[in-house]
């Protein structure tokens, strides 16, 4: 008698288990996270002066000794040196034991006018400078004005400093190909 | 002649511009075996990177990139894909907050903008968003589309924005009401195994019983 009970009960806990297992199917779902960090990074517009000597050296920074009507080697250009075309433009500063001078009063560049076009005393380069790109000289040698440089610069410190400022191109449109037309220039004062 | 050459070459132009527009990012796939995602973009920035299109951004982009949500399981389930945002990590909330970032579903359109914010925000992305449910082999697709405000000054060159995002899957065993998904080959129906293992047990177990009770019984 208890023999025939423990095989139902055998039975029924068997098809139980089994039932369970079927069950599952319908029931039970999985739930799972994953997580993703995501990047956003902003460029940059950078470059280099590049100043050189006729021999493709650096100019040197402590300077040179000059007469009255020397011409000196000094090739002036701009490198890109980022992922991004901007416009550049470039001002010549001139100037005597820090005083600054009027342009005309002891240098004379040879600027190369085809590229570099002069505005509001700037020279804009004519298009924008693509990435890793070097631009033409702006000039290649600075002549020593003989007659201007007289006595009173005897001993004196005379300098030729040269600002550059750029720009990006993307999403920058400009009008009648003018460089200068651009917006975002950066005043005067910051950098000049 | 003339005017037709200039006429294709306009179309092309404006065909490779509509397809430039919207480049391609990072996949997100559920393996259903394993599990869990696996995030098929990345960067030198981070392994889980989806947005392969928003690198070195300037001042007046307007960049969208798809995102595409792959179901890579079985056949015998559906899963039902949820998205939403963590927000930026707080080292970049100052130059995320200057940005934009939308969010919608590919395609059809049918959905809104599931997030429309500063992209330091987790916004409307900051609960559980569901983006559908998928089937063995199912994609949804969204597209994320990053604006660069042109007035962004020079402090913000050379910023990096971290913003973390979670994908959560529920696996849902199809029913028949469902439509047949189509056949991946992977046909093992682990449940019907396991019952039809668990069956054979339970009949040696009885057999067994069963004849030890007879050979009690002819013992008596």
């Amino acid at each position: 008698m208890f023999g025939k009970i423990k095989l139902k009960i055998s039975v029924i806990a068997i098809v139980s288990i089994i039932l369970t297992f079927l069950s599952q199917s319908t029931l039970a779902y999985y739930s799972t996270i994953g997580k993703a960090t995501n990047v956003v990074t902003s460029g940059n517009i950078q470059f280099i002066i590049n100043d050189l000597t006729d021999t493709g050296a650096e100019f040197t920074e402590k300077g040179i000794y000059i007469t009255p009507g020397d011409v000196v080697g000094k090739k002036v250009n701009i490198q890109s040196d980022c992922d991004h075309p901007f416009y550049l433009r470039v001002k010549i500063v001139y100037g005597v034991d820090s005083q600054e001078l009027s342009a005309d009063d002891c240098f004379k560049l040879n600027i190369d006018e085809n590229n570099w076009i002069l505005h509001d005393g700037w020279y804009y380069y004519r298009e924008a400078v693509q990435p890793y790109e070097t631009t033409p000289n702006v000039f290649s040698h600075v002549e020593i004005v003989g007659a201007a440089v007289d006595n009173k610069y005897l001993g004196k410190t005379l300098q030729l400093t040269v600002v550059a400022h750029a720009v990006q191109s993307e999403n920058n449109p400009i009008e009648d190909n003018k460089a200068y037309t651009a917006s975002g220039w950066p005043k005067e004062q910051e950098g000049a | 002649m003339k005017k037709a050459t200039s006429l294709l070459l306009v179309l092309l132009i404006t065909v490779s511009l509509c397809f430039s527009a919207n480049a391609d990012g990072g996949k997100v796939i559920y393996d259903g075996n394993a599990k869990e995602f696996i995030f098929e973009a990345n960067s030198i920035y981070s392994p889980t990177d989806l947005f392969t299109g928003f690198k070195s951004v300037m001042p007046g982009d307007s960049l969208t990139e798809k995102i595409s949500i792959k179901n890579d399981s079985s056949n015998e389930v559906k899963v039902k894909i949820y998205l939403r945002s963590l927000g930026a990590d707080e080292s970049s909330i100052d130059f995320l907050s200057k940005l934009t970032l939308q969010v919608k579903k590919s395609d059809d359109n049918e959905m809104a903008y599931m997030f429309d914010s500063s992209a330091d925000k987790a916004a409307q992305l900051s609960e559980w968003i569901c983006l559908g449910t998928l089937y063995s082999g199912g994609e949804v697709n969204i597209d994320v589309t990053l604006n660069v405000p042109v007035e962004l000054d020079n402090n913000y060159q050379n910023k990096i924005g971290y913003i973390d995002w979670e994908f959560m899957i529920e696996e849902y065993p199809i029913e028949d009401t469902d439509p047949k998904p189509p056949q991946t080959g992977n046909n093992f129906n682990m449940v019907f195994w396991i019952s039809a293992s668990a069956f054979s047990l339970a009949m040696i177990l009885i057999l067994l019983f069963y004849k030890k009770k007879q050979q009690k019984d002819t013992q008596a």
